[in-house]
């Protein structure tokens, strides 16, 4: 498939999945109520579910989903690992961390400054990870592995922080930290979007460099490009990209993972059409798991990264049994 | 091998670690004004604290050291793989599928709670071993962690989904799936004493074989002992331990993990002194856990669980780096 004709397929399952997310939760409304709300035409309308609760969390799983999904499409091609994502390499699990300290230690922190404590602890967790890839040639199924303990000892870290902590305190993190976008009003959207779109943009214009990265390092520099400066510039775009989201939904596990490939197999390996429908995949993915736990069950709502890692998990196993990874490289 | 003074010394050591862990166990928790002493002079009062709910919890801590020890020690020799553990291979985390199963779904719940556990810790070890190739006798090192991971994640967020259906357990779920032992009494003392005794004789029987599989796959075969069956008589047994340990305190990680490689640096890698000196080890190393939890946050109680991990995961992380034999 072309990615011209494969943005256009995608774009329009948005649209629907869009559509769904907009409809479904304890009080079903629909379609054609949803079409008077948001266009504001004659006819009954839903103005306080549609625009003050559906509209803005749908939007914020549109544009956290297409942020993972090009933070993953980046870190698999820098880090030339079909297995690494920004949970696995423990970007998410970083910035939870440094999230949840800065919400607990400072309860008086204007909420514009969470997603800077996030970042904080994702790029710190990607700073590991660089160190180690760039300094000590590791293999890609090590890393994966050293990744996986820098997440597990954040995780650690949120775990105490959790359990000791009041009450209170807790129960709102927690719903957070399973990444969820539950109660997510204008004012997350308001404060993500204006990093997030910028960044996307930045990957985005850089996505052909990548395929340079790709050929391995002595050939991009033969052919006139600084490798190291591009690839830390990319690396902490993505790590940008998968902090900031999760400082508002959690850790969404495995859509970083899943949105690469998918997008891969639909449009094969050219960074430049595989980043914008990695981002639509992404985008896809959130949306539709977040449309999917408020309707299996109503009026309890599953979490969407609870979703995710369901199907994601698997998924992940798969790829290891299907894509030979060099772990003897 | 080690000289005999020095292992007098380790033992002597050891035992120290296990009576020092036990006494502080004992002497900590939420009634500071209860000590020791109240052992001889105590009222009624004072008395029941020490009895009915320090004591057991006591045991309990020892008990899961040891199991947990054990079936980390047991996963290590028979994948020979220094980063397994019943939490990183998926074990605890499927222990802990088995468990929610059995309290959300009738069917399940009449099997009764102990056997889900040790069922889904069984059902996860064999799916991760069967990822990493283990059954076609050529065990990948790294694919058994990643595929350990993954089974371990897609089995928590099974948990998370059944319980996030059932609102009523949902609040205890928080403790108990980082590992908490503060509730336990003399009920899930005595079941898990049950595991512990007869699991440190059955690993003491499997000692010869788990020392004839650390040779490699192929060496244990040509001295007699078919490694498949090491492999499941092992898995089964580490399945046993984990899941009762899971279904009495939840999923605590990394004590199978840290205990092993230390009983190995003190000990040596012979199997018949090694099972023994990892159960006692273990037993050690929850017991001081468990009252540094309480002293850590007072008057708050950190979960056990929670004081493995803060210790285990960086260790790991460094295993990860450091390990040599993985590639």
């Amino acid at each position: 498939m072309s990615p011209v004709r494969a943005i256009l397929f995608l774009s329009g399952l948005l649209l629907c999945a869009a559509m769904a997310s907009l409809a479904v939760g304890a009080v079903r409304v629909p379609v054609p109520v949803i079409l008077n709300t948001l266009f504001d035409l004659d006819g009954p309308q839903q103005t306080f579910i549609i625009t003050r609760s559906r509209l803005p969390r749908t939007w914020l799983a549109v544009v956290t989903g297409a942020s993972l999904g090009v933070s993953g499409a980046i870190i698999q091609a820098l880090l030339r690992n079909p297995l690494a994502s920004p949970k696995i390499i423990g970007i998410n699990s970083g910035a939870a961390l440094a999230v949840l300290i800065a919400v607990l230690a400072l309860p008086d922190l204007p909420p514009g400054w969470v997603p800077l404590s996030a970042v904080v602890g994702g790029i710190a967790a990607a700073a590991l990870l660089y160190v180690l890839s760039e300094l000590r040639q590791v293999s890609p199924a090590r890393l994966a592995v050293i990744g996986i303990a820098v997440g597990f000892t954040a995780d650690a870290g949120v775990d105490f922080i959790l359990v000791t902590a009041d009450s209170y305190a807790v129960s709102a993190p927690l719903v957070w930290l399973t990444g969820s976008l539950w109660s997510r009003g204008w004012s997350h959207v308001g404060t993500v979007a204006p990093i997030l779109a910028p960044l996307l943009l930045v990957g985005l214009a850089l996505s052909y460099r990548l395929d340079i990265i790709r050929l391995g390092s002595a050939q991009a520099t033969a052919l006139g490009m600084n490798v190291r400066l591009e690839r830390l510039v990319l690396l902490a775009v993505a790590a940008l990209l998968a902090s900031v989201s999760v400082s508002v939904v959690g850790v969404l596990g495995f859509v970083g993972l899943m949105a690469p490939h998918i997008a891969r197999m639909l449009v094969g390996g050219q960074h430049r059409g595989l980043l914008p429908v990695a981002a639509l995949v992404g985008a896809l993915l959130v949306v539709t798991a977040d449309a999917a736990g408020r309707a299996v069950a109503p009026p309890v709502e599953i979490s969407a990264g609870i979703l995710t890692a369901l199907f994601g998990a698997p998924f992940f196993v798969y790829l290891m049994l299907t894509r030979q990874i060099e772990a003897r490289s | 091998m080690r000289a005999s003074p020095a292992r007098g010394a380790l033992i002597a050591l050891l035992t120290c670690g296990v009576l020092g862990g036990t006494l502080l166990s004992l002497a900590t928790g939420g009634r500071s004004d209860v000590g020791l002493l109240s052992l001889f002079d105590g009222d009624l009062l004072t008395q029941t604290v020490l009895w009915d709910i320090r004591a057991p919890r006591t045991l309990a801590a020892a008990c899961l050291g040891a199991n947990l020890g054990l079936a980390g020690l047991i996963l290590q020799s028979i994948t020979r793989n220094p980063l397994a553990s019943p939490a990183i291979l998926g074990i605890n985390q499927g222990a802990a599928l088995g468990l929610a199963l059995a309290f959300v779904v009738p069917v399940f719940g009449r099997v009764g709670p102990d056997a889900m556990a040790v069922f889904g810790a069984f059902g996860a070890g064999l799916l991760t071993f069967a990822i990493a190739g283990g059954f076609r006798g050529r065990m990948d090192a790294m694919r058994l962690i990643l595929g350990g991971v993954a089974v371990g994640a897609f089995s928590y967020a099974m948990v998370r989904f059944t319980f996030t259906l059932e609102d009523d357990i949902a609040r205890s779920v928080v403790r108990w799936t980082v590992g908490d032992i503060t509730d336990i009494r003399w009920v899930e003392t005595t079941q898990l004493a049950f595991s512990t005794l007869p699991g440190l004789a059955a690993a003491l029987a499997l000692s010869q074989r788990l020392n004839l599989i650390s040779l490699g796959q192929d060496a244990a075969q040509g001295l007699g002992a078919d490694p498949r069956v090491t492999l499941f008589l092992g898995m089964m047994l580490a399945a046993v331990l984990a899941g009762v340990s899971v279904s009495v305190a939840g999923p605590i990680a990394f004590t199978g993990l840290v205990v092993p490689h230390l009983a190995r640096f003190l000990f040596g890698g012979e199997h018949t002194v090694l099972v023994p000196a990892v159960a006692a080890l273990g037993a050690g190393l929850m017991l001081s856990a468990d009252g540094l939890s309480k002293i850590l946050t007072a008057p708050v109680e950190a979960p056990i669980g929670v004081v493995a991990a803060l210790i285990g995961a960086p260790w790991f992380l460094w295993l990860a780096v450091r390990t040599k034999d993985l590639e």
